[in-house]
């Protein structure tokens, strides 16, 4: 019941099976000054692209205001104000320490809990991860602590590398030493997950609601007529465009179920995830947006794909798998493939990111209010080397970074040292995670 | 499938030094010489004075054991970056004024010795480390200040081997000296001196070279001839061959006394100079499966 023109920030719109959050709105201010909180809240991500990354094509030259961005980075180049570009990031749990081969396994179960995995099929073991330890702290305060998403398959068991569990290739968060978080594949299950009442629908439900084709918003349209009417003109555009980004997440959603219901009724994958690599991204990106627009999570992993994979990329002509193309031996022709899937990746990723910067938030953009990380686990993936990790973060986290630079830190700089930083933009002051020997500096403002 | 190993490797050595002796270089050939041998594995090298022309010469040294231009280093080569302490010496060295290729521009190029030497121990086999020290013990007591770190010295590292008693003189020294977790073995001053290094070694053993770095640090170092003090070397002799019966021990416990023993003087120094002399284990690159091929072929 919506009543009061101060609208708490924790507003749903609601209909039969539905609970829609806000974005958030002029009106919510004046009751969130009241509570002491007017400044947006701080939200994070992380994009994890498999494989490392062809590093002559990330590292620009130069460090400092970032100018012309290398061929991987140049989609990046309308918004090299909003990102900042790591040099010399380490994860050196990632390497073998005495544990052979297996690089991708450890590189990904590393990547966010900073510990050296146990090198098993069966009897996994690493550590919470970062994300996981943030959501811990302000995932109370939003519907999901975390999401964690991803593109490809979430097979959890087997040997995926040397002697490695696919729970290591295939996560990125981990809620205990033992038990990854897998992550959510199909647009249609998030989108369910995101904009239902915590209830899964039955099939025979979802057969009823595809059968009058009725979309979400017609379920809560009685509550957003009430709300309308208590909004002033700006509220009012961004809330109408809010929920017609929902309504285009929908449309996108049953396209993707029809086109593979025609393409094979008996295709293992749902029907939700669109046979397009680029679709299927912009899906997952574009729900990852409402997400944190309307504060449904503030703690997002996103594992395009999965370490190791050999995905090959026919939508810009790559037949040959991804991870067989980067042990290139240093030939320029693979070098050039890989090149062309790095910067494939990028421009998905650069359209996410111009998306979050068109939507305004408090004083800034709803980019300007978060940290979303960029990266991998390797950089050269052909030597599989751990050190100077491609890493990025678009966003200012609150206005807290300043961005539009390259740092350079020294080598062998831990990575989990810019976690306890970024932990330090989320509220969470902890003196020591995964193998950090500090916080990462020159990264403020101040 | 992970197999079985046979037996550890050859022990690791982190070399932390000062770099602002002739000892501590030759000790640098040494441990080259060591490590092409399979005598021992180089763990980490640290350069503790925080000169960058010292650690920009640790690298060229690297490369030139590995006969590698830094161009096939950044394609080939991996190794552990040079580690290099914050701050600067009051004086340049005189002995790094000969520029050698190498892989270091900045700072950014090289590692926090703290840092470096963690993450160099992580990669040991456990009690398969020895840290050899000259100079001052400032990267050392800054490692026992990390998180965690003084359980992974225990259990990674066998040897602590100081080239000088003078280490342990400032607070971090001391710091070290109370709270290492392993047997510490200080190399005696009169041990060092009485075991000199020969100069004449650099004219014949050393022409293997045009432009040997040791050979011509060594001359830049002092006027010619000369032979030169061994503490660095000693130190790193023992760490590496604790049981070969090179040296006396004076003392008991945990923290004892590098002596001479004078029937191995002869051996021990023929020991240095053919560590020190030692050539050079050229790296050969792997070639894609296409050119071994072709290579084949011919």
């Amino acid at each position: 019941m919506i009543t009061k023109k101060a609208l708490p920030r924790r507003t749903f719109l609601r209909g039969m099976g539905t609970a829609v959050a806000l974005p958030f709105l002029d009106a919510m201010a004046p009751a969130l000054a009241a509570a002491k909180n007017s400044a947006p809240p701080v939200r994070m991500a992380f994009v994890y692209v498999p494989n490392g990354i062809i590093m002559q094509g990330w590292n620009p030259d130069y460090e400092g205001p970032l100018h012309e961005l290398p061929r991987i980075l140049k989609p990046l180049e309308p918004f090299r104000q909003d990102i900042t570009l790591f040099g010399n990031l380490t994860h050196n749990t990632g390497r073998a320490l005495l544990d052979g081969a297996g690089d991708h396994g450890r590189c990904c179960a590393s990547y966010l809990t900073g510990v050296q995995p146990r090198k098993s099929v069966t009897n996994i073991k690493a550590g919470v991860s970062f994300d996981q330890i943030v959501a811990n702290h302000v995932g109370k305060q939003t519907r999901f602590p975390s999401l964690e998403l991803g593109m490809e398959d979430a097979r959890q068991a087997g040997d995926c590398d040397s002697g490695y569990s696919c729970a290591y290739t295939n996560n990125l968060a981990w809620k205990s030493e033992t038990q990854p978080l897998p992550p959510v594949l199909d647009p249609r299950a998030l989108f369910e997950r995101l904009f239902g009442n915590g209830t899964a629908l039955t099939p025979a439900a979802r057969a009823r609601e595809n059968l009058y084709r009725r979309s979400i918003l017609d379920f809560i349209s009685d509550d957003t007529r009430k709300l309308e009417t208590s909004l002033g003109p700006t509220d009012r555009r961004k809330l109408d465009e809010y929920l017609s980004s929902i309504r285009e997440i929908e449309r996108q959603i049953e396209k993707a179920e029809q086109v593979n219901a025609q393409i094979d009724p008996h295709m293992e994958k749902p029907y939700g995830i669109p046979a397009d690599f680029a679709e299927h991204f912009k899906l997952m990106t574009d729900m990852m947006t409402v997400a944190f627009q309307s504060d449904l999570t503030r703690v997002i992993t996103f594992l395009v794909t999965h370490e190791g994979t050999s995905r090959p990329y026919r939508e810009i002509d790559i037949p040959d798998g991804h991870h067989p193309l980067t042990h290139h031996r240093n030939q320029p022709d693979l070098i050039e493939k890989v090149t062309q899937i790095n910067s494939y990746h990028m421009r998905q990723f650069a359209a996410w990111i111009a998306k979050m910067r068109s939507l305004r938030e408090g004083d800034g953009s709803l980019l300007d209010n978060c940290m979303i990380v960029y990266g991998a686990g390797l950089s050269d993936g052909n030597r599989h080397l751990h050190e100077d990790l491609p890493t990025l973060i678009a966003g200012r986290g609150g206005n807290h970074f300043r961005s539009g630079r390259r740092i350079v830190y020294r080598k062998e700089t831990p990575m989990c040292n810019l976690f306890l930083a970024m932990m330090d933009r989320m509220g969470i002051h902890v003196e020591h995670f995964g193998d950090s020997t500090g916080r990462l500096d020159a990264l403020d403002l101040t | 499938m992970q197999f079985p190993i046979a037996a550890k490797p050859p022990v690791g050595i982190v070399f932390d030094s000062a770099m602002r002796r002739i000892d501590d270089v030759l000790a640098l050939a040494m441990l080259h010489g060591f490590d092409g041998k399979r005598e021992a594995r180089i763990a980490a090298i640290g350069v503790s004075s925080g000169d960058l022309r010292a650690a920009q010469f640790c690298d060229a040294v690297r490369l030139f054991y590995a006969g590698a231009t830094p161009e096939v280093a950044a394609m080939f080569l991996h190794s552990l970056p040079v580690g290099l302490a914050d701050g600067k010496p009051a004086a340049e060295s005189r002995m790094y004024r000969a520029a050698y290729p190498n892989t270091i521009k900045n700072a950014d190029d090289t590692a926090d010795p703290g840092t470096l030497i963690r993450n160099a121990l992580m990669a040991q086999y456990d009690q398969n480390a020895s840290v050899v020290l000259s100079g001052p013990a400032t990267d050392l007591a800054k490692l026992l200040d990390m998180y965690g770190e003084k359980d992974w010295v225990a259990r990674k590292v066998r040897l602590l081997c100081a080239a000088d008693a003078g280490a342990w003189a400032d607070p971090a020294g001391q710091k070290v000296l109370a709270e290492w977790p392993t047997p510490i073995v200080t190399v005696s001053r009169e041990l060092g001196e009485a075991l000199p290094f020969p100069g004449e070694s650099l004219e014949k053993d050393f022409a293997y070279a045009n432009a040997h770095p040791i050979a011509e640090a060594y001359r830049a170092y002092k006027p010619m001839p000369y032979d030169a003090p061994s503490w660095a070397m000693a130190a790193l002799l023992f760490a590496v061959h604790p049981d070969a019966g090179y040296f006396k021990l004076s003392g008991s416990g945990n923290r004892r006394e590098l002596v001479l023993d004078p029937q191995q003087k002869e051996r021990v120094i023929r020991a240095y100079v053919e560590m020190a002399s030692a050539k050079p284990v050229p790296h050969q690159p792997r070639h894609p499966a296409d050119e071994k091929k072709k290579e084949a072929a011919k």
